[in-house]
């Protein structure tokens, strides 16, 4: 009796078919991509979306092409901090037209097809309990829909906001395996150190997704008086941290208050305060991310 | 997943796409050689993990949308916080008829070649906004099993807040399934509404 390897076909379906033309209309998206990476953490409230904008916003002041995507589909918050929430999406000839944020930010988020800024995602389904069998699934669909149903155009850099989670990046990575690299983001506290060493371990030595390296976020507090800085969270070593996985230290980036309410307005912090420490510590990360990224890839793109 | 006819040690064709209906959907193969068929009938569950892949059962006639599947398959307002209970059952493969008040599509698909200078605004749920003040739901263009899950049921029989309790009690994963027997029951017996008699009746059935 035959098996089932020994079938060909699915007997009509060609779900791999179909699976495959899901691939390529991703790849075929992602041609005019130079690099697409992700920011993460496995810690939650380390500021990684804060920082994914932030860090697409310094990339973008220096004239590079950059998008943003809003990968954490159930803690969605781009749309509001770029001040694009509330904007109607376009459909263009081959896709959804990003929204258009700071400093020509181009944005995608689910909260730009969602009903209100305030409704939570929820799918529809013959019944909302035991979702846990299919609701990963679905965020992997709607991942890989964001990345291959919107208009990128020719970029620089996409960037993708994960949400928490040392599961996350593995998700990504099965929707998007020609992820660039991954920035990881902690605070230098010891809890979210420990957590984000999983988050480490789990990109390096499983996934083998490169590292580009380890940000400490949050990392002091400058005095908007006298201007001295002192340390939010005393304890973490990120230094430390990044050398005992053997990824990169980025550096560290102040935390200014500023910043959250350049967020609530949907304001470029770094164009907004070009002279803070702040916006000067995320503009040596968006070179060093970009170098790094430069030199790992050596495949032109079409001029824009 | 694939059939294999045991008697002609043949693989079994695809023949037909049924439902989804309550969750369910029936997959019908044949034998290419003697024409035995087989049904695969889906519980609500694997139903919506093939829907989760973006794939459509029985082939796609044409290419999938932009974001087909997370437009179609977005709640619709009010939905969120409560439990839906299945809804109507449409042909999968049967596209929304162009004069759908719901379906929004069309409009798009029609703009979409000149896009740079006429592209559609495109509301939440798929709407375009002109027709988003007036017509409520989703876009249906998506394939597969999306469809169905467009319409809620018109009608059926009401159920008391004791029937509903009863059938709280048994496991989730079959309550789709008890909810339509009993449904079925009580459109062959007349009942136009489902209360603990009714549940009496069919108690021996299923243990309530």
């Amino acid at each position: 009796m035959k098996t089932y390897h020994d079938i060909a076909t699915d007997g009509g379906s060609d779900v791999i078919g179909q699976v495959t033309a899901q691939r390529a209309r991703l790849n075929d998206r992602l041609a005019t991509v130079r690099h697409t990476v992700a920011v993460m953490s496995g810690k939650g409230g380390v500021g990684k979306s804060s920082l994914a904008l932030n860090l697409a916003l310094a990339a973008a002041q220096s004239g590079l092409a950059v998008g943003l995507l809003d990968a954490d589909l159930n803690g969605a918050s781009l749309a509001k901090m770029t001040g694009t929430g509330g904007t109607p999406l376009h459909m263009g000839e081959d896709g959804f037209l990003p929204a258009k944020g700071p400093l020509g930010l181009k944005v995608m988020s689910i909260d730009l097809l969602l009903p209100g800024s305030g409704e939570p995602l929820m799918w529809d389904a013959p019944t909302q309990r035991d979702a846990y069998a299919w609701r990963g699934l679905m965020e992997a669909g709607a991942l890989r829909e964001f990345v291959a149903d919107t208009q990128w155009g020719a970029l620089d850099a996409l960037f993708i906001d994960l949400p928490p989670g040392t599961d996350k990046l593995p998700n990504l990575v099965d929707v998007l395996p020609q992820l660039s690299g991954a920035v990881i983001v902690t605070i230098p506290s010891g809890v979210s150190q420990f957590v984000v060493g999983k988050s480490i371990k789990m990109a390096t030595t499983l996934l083998e997704t490169p590292v580009l390296g380890l940000v400490e976020n949050m990392a002091s507090y400058v005095c908007s008086c006298c201007g001295h800085e002192e340390a939010l969270f005393p304890g973490g070593n990120t230094e430390a941290l990044a050398a005992t996985y053997g990824v990169p230290f980025l550096g560290r980036i102040p935390f200014d208050p500023r910043m959250a309410r350049c967020a609530d307005d949907g304001l470029p912090y770094v164009a907004q305060h070009p002279d803070a420490p702040a916006t000067q510590a995320l503009q040596v990360l968006a070179k060093q991310v970009m170098a790094t990224l430069n030199e790992t890839t050596t495949e032109t793109l079409p001029s824009r | 997943m694939k059939f294999l006819c045991v008697s002609c040690d043949e693989p079994m064709a695809l023949q037909d796409v049924r439902g989804p209906h309550e969750g369910s959907m029936s997959v019908i193969f044949g034998c290419p050689s003697c024409a035995w068929e087989v049904a695969m009938l889906t519980n609500s569950m694997e139903t919506q993990m093939v829907r989760s892949l973006g794939v459509k059962i029985g082939g796609r006639t044409v290419p999938a949308e932009p974001m087909e599947m997370v437009r179609a398959s977005l709640a619709p307002p009010g939905d969120g916080a409560s439990t839906t209970e299945a809804p109507a059952a449409a042909p999968q493969n049967t596209p929304a008829p162009a004069d759908d008040p719901k379906c929004p599509f069309p409009d798009m698909a029609a703009a979409m070649p000149e896009a740079a200078a006429t592209t559609p605004t495109v509301a939440p749920h798929g709407e375009t906004t002109a027709d988003a003040t007036t017509k409520s739901g989703k876009c249906p263009f998506t394939g597969m099993v999306n469809d169905a899950f467009e319409q809620q049921q018109a009608s059926g029989p009401v159920w008391t807040p004791e029937a509903e309790a009863r059938i709280a009690r048994i496991p989730s994963f079959a309550q789709a399934m008890v909810r339509k027997s009993i449904e079925q029951h009580a459109a062959e017996h007349g009942h136009a509404q489902i209360d603990g008699a009714v549940m009496d009746e069919v108690k021996g059935m299923f243990g309530m």
